[in-house]
């Protein structure tokens, strides 16, 4: 109780608290818990934003800043599949994860085994990459302009979905469902595949993998297609989730995603869950006890995990999968 | 002897007589310098007026140029415009940019309160007058700064004013007592809270028990939404950009929750953005300003509203990327200001220019109403009536201006 009048207090000394002096225990009680169930299923949406630039890290120790930008170009193909066939979301949700498969392994081999031959690796990964963000930034403003797009509401069910007494849109939902779903496939594919046991060693150690006669670029090969199809799903759900899509998220996408999977532990993919949970809630309890700074989030929580915990939450234990 | 000489003074004087009363040479071209956001958070309002002014540009050097007094004569427009990106830090070099390297005769701001608020004190620092064409931050106006002038808004702190009087007036008498306020954090939408939160408490009939700033970067509502629910308001002011107003209306709908009034900026004033995201069953009954765009001034200058449509949609059909709205009546009213400017300046120097633009308030009318100027450059003529969108067929929403009584076309309709 002190603590919540706490956090009140000093909202309203910045003039932008809660001006209402009558609400009650019962009503804090109620802000707060519908905070936390709303940043878990949240938070599982930002898994998903996450899970591949996970995997990619966790394969091939390079960091994808384009691939919020791949996330942006999901939801495009979404709205064109839409607004030019009639496509259902959910299908094109489908039809999404095929073709960026299909798109990553040449854009693999193009750029990533050249990238992996130089002396480092990481950091120039950062610069291409960024490079590619702008490229795909520019060529999709030049080519469908600048403004917000966005899918009809009703294609994933108007109206609240109430869980535990909060009132949840449908779209959260699903895209929660559709998260939970992209983690269990990672999992079957990292630890019930061969293709995955081969992804695994690749984790572990890129080297001694080639030397024990792994198709080191084939297994990355594929992991890269599933980072993009897990970023292009994600776009698909993001017109519902973010309001609308423009071809300049991707950066703010990006930094979210980068804390989500620090936070989570680096280069272990199953640890960007833990992640996007702890972002989820973190942004809800922001939003209603500190909202004018709820965009320092990603970055307070990446300060934070480096200076208290740098290896991530589940640390070097499962770091390697 | 005594006569030559006679006669050579005689020269000498006509001569310099005559280069004394020569006017200046006429430059090849009127130099505009302006900045654009072709992507971030502004592209939204920025592209729109940047489209719209260069169409009054195309339009006017087809015409032969701008006639500009202090020459006597029609001269081209050279128009120089850069991409800021939505960066401020980027639009401050660029400001900076176009004054001391290009040396631009005029310079016309971006759009929006965030994109001018760098440009405002580069300007005053160089003496080069800004047209500032929708900063309306109330902050950016004060006596010490003669150069500016807001060409298409009125200044923050006065928009608003008709929400607090038609609530204070007829919501009250409709039984809304209680309203929440959710801003975003900027120069816009941020003076606009403040301004509101002042008029209710000084009328003291509509109790305000939410006021709550968030990032203008903002992209979910549904928490926030869920909060101000918990507080059971009558009124809802959601004053954020148009990617906020878009998410808070989807996440409003989603969300299942009704609130008997329910204000949105750009519902009304990027009508058209808004409805291709948010649709219209989100919109219905949702009230906003209502802009030029969709009230009809009777203009002096310029095209009326129905033929700037007409030549918008030409130029630019729909579909091709951005829609025609408000912040297209800004961009080309921008362009109105310019040519009267520059068809009443004694010479390009900066203050004279001022003096010219300030010689405009109130006697110039275009389709964005009456151009009316404060002393110190904030518009105060361009009035923004309430407005509710209200259905018009089955499905089609129209724009009703709802009040003052003078300029309401239509009455409102508050939710029980």
């Amino acid at each position: 109780m002190w603590r919540r009048r706490g956090w009140r207090a000093f909202a309203r000394h910045d003039d932008e608290g809660i001006l209402d002096d009558q609400g009650t225990l019962h009503d804090d009680t109620n802000m707060l818990t519908g905070a936390i169930i709303a940043g878990v299923v949240f938070g599982l949406y930002y898994t998903l934003v996450g899970l591949g630039l996970n995997l990619v890290f966790g394969v091939m120790r390079i960091v994808n800043l384009a691939h919020g930008d791949f996330l942006m170009l999901g939801g495009i193909a979404a709205w064109f599949l839409f607004t030019s066939l009639g496509l259902h979301p959910l299908v094109s949700a489908g039809l999404v994860v095929v073709v960026f498969v299909l798109i990553g392994l040449p854009i693999y081999y193009l750029v990533v085994p050249r990238l992996l031959r130089s002396r480092d690796s990481e950091m120039l990964s950062l610069i291409l990459f960024f490079g590619v963000s702008q490229m795909i930034e520019a060529v999709t403003t030049i080519g469908l302009g600048s403004t917000e797009r966005s899918l009809p509401p009703r294609l994933l069910g108007v109206g609240p979905v109430i869980l535990f007494g909060t009132r949840l849109p449908k779209a959260w939902i699903f895209s929660a469902i559709a998260s939970a779903v992209a983690v269990l496939l990672v999992y079957l594919y990292l630890y019930r595949t061969r293709l995955g046991t081969l992804t695994r060693a690749v984790m572990v150690s890129r080297d001694e993998a080639l030397a024990t006669g792994i198709d080191v670029n084939f297994v990355s090969a594929v992991a890269f297609g599933i980072s993009l199809a897990l970023a292009g799903v994600a776009g698909v759900f993001a017109p519902f989730i973010l309001g609308s899509i423009t071809p300049n998220m991707g950066v703010a996408i990006n930094i979210t995603a980068f804390a989500v999977i620090v936070v989570g532990t680096l280069g272990n993919p199953l640890g960007t869950l833990l992640g996007g949970i702890i972002y989820g809630v973190s942004l809800m309890l922001m939003q209603t006890y500190l909202s004018s700074w709820a965009n320092l989030l990603p970055n307070l929580l990446l300060i934070a995990v480096l200076l208290v915990r740098p290896e991530g939450i589940f640390g070097r234990k499962v770091r390697r999968a | 002897m005594k006569s030559k000489a006679l006669a050579l003074g005689l020269l000498c004087a006509v001569a310099a007589a005559g280069s004394a009363n020569a006017q200046p040479a006429a430059p090849a071209a009127i130099t505009i310098g302006t900045l654009y956001a072709s992507s971030g958070p502004y592209a939204s309002i920025s592209m729109p007026v940047f489209d719209a002014f260069k169409l009054w540009v195309d339009q006017t050097n087809a015409a032969g140029g701008v006639e500009v007094k202090a020459f006597g004569k029609k001269i081209p427009i050279k128009l120089v415009a850069y991409d800021d990106q939505s960066s401020t830090a980027t639009a401050a070099t660029l400001y900076n940019q176009l004054i001391t390297q290009d040396h631009v005769d005029l310079l016309v701001a971006d759009s929006g309160s965030v994109l001018t608020s760098v440009g405002v004190p580069i300007a005053k620092e160089h003496k080069q007058f800004l047209f500032d064409v929708s900063g309306t931050g109330a902050a950016f106006f004060t006596k010490d700064n003669p150069y500016i002038a807001l060409m298409s808004d009125p200044v923050s702190t006065i928009w608003p004013h008709y929400i607090s009087d038609f609530l204070a007036d007829q919501g009250v008498k409709e039984g809304v007592k209680t309203v929440a306020i959710l801003y975003s954090t900027n120069d816009f939408t941020g003076t606009q809270a403040a301004a509101l939160k002042g008029f209710f408490e000084r009328d003291g009939k509509v109790k305000i028990v939410y006021y709550q700033g968030v990032p203008t970067t903002t992209s979910n509502y549904t928490v926030l939404i869920n909060n101000i629910a918990a507080l059971n308001p009558d009124a809802v002011l959601e004053l954020g950009y148009v990617g906020n107003d878009i998410a808070f209306l989807r996440n409003l709908q989603d969300s299942g929750e009704k609130f008997r009034f329910v204000f949105s900026i750009y519902a009304g004033t990027e009508k058209e953005e808004i409805e291709k995201n948010v649709g219209i069953s989100a919109m219905n009954g949702i009230y906003s300003y209502v802009p030029a765009s969709d009230y009809e001034y009777k203009p002096d200058v310029g095209m009326d509203q129905k033929a700037f449509h007409a030549a918008w949609d030409k130029k630019y059909p729909p579909g091709s990327g951005v829609a025609f709205g408000a912040n297209a009546i800004y961009g080309y009213m921008t362009g109105l200001v310019v040519q009267q400017t520059l068809a009443t300046t004694k010479s390009l120097d900066q203050m004279a220019i001022h003096d010219a633009v300030f010689g405009l308030s109130g006697k110039l009318k275009t389709l964005d109403g009456t151009f009316e100027l404060r002393d110190d450059g904030a518009q105060i003529g361009e009035v923004t009536p309430l407005g509710q969108l209200q259905p018009e067929g089955k499905d089609k929403l129209k724009l009703v201006a709802v009040y003052p009584p003078d300029l309401a076309n239509g009455k409102a309709i508050i939710g029980k």
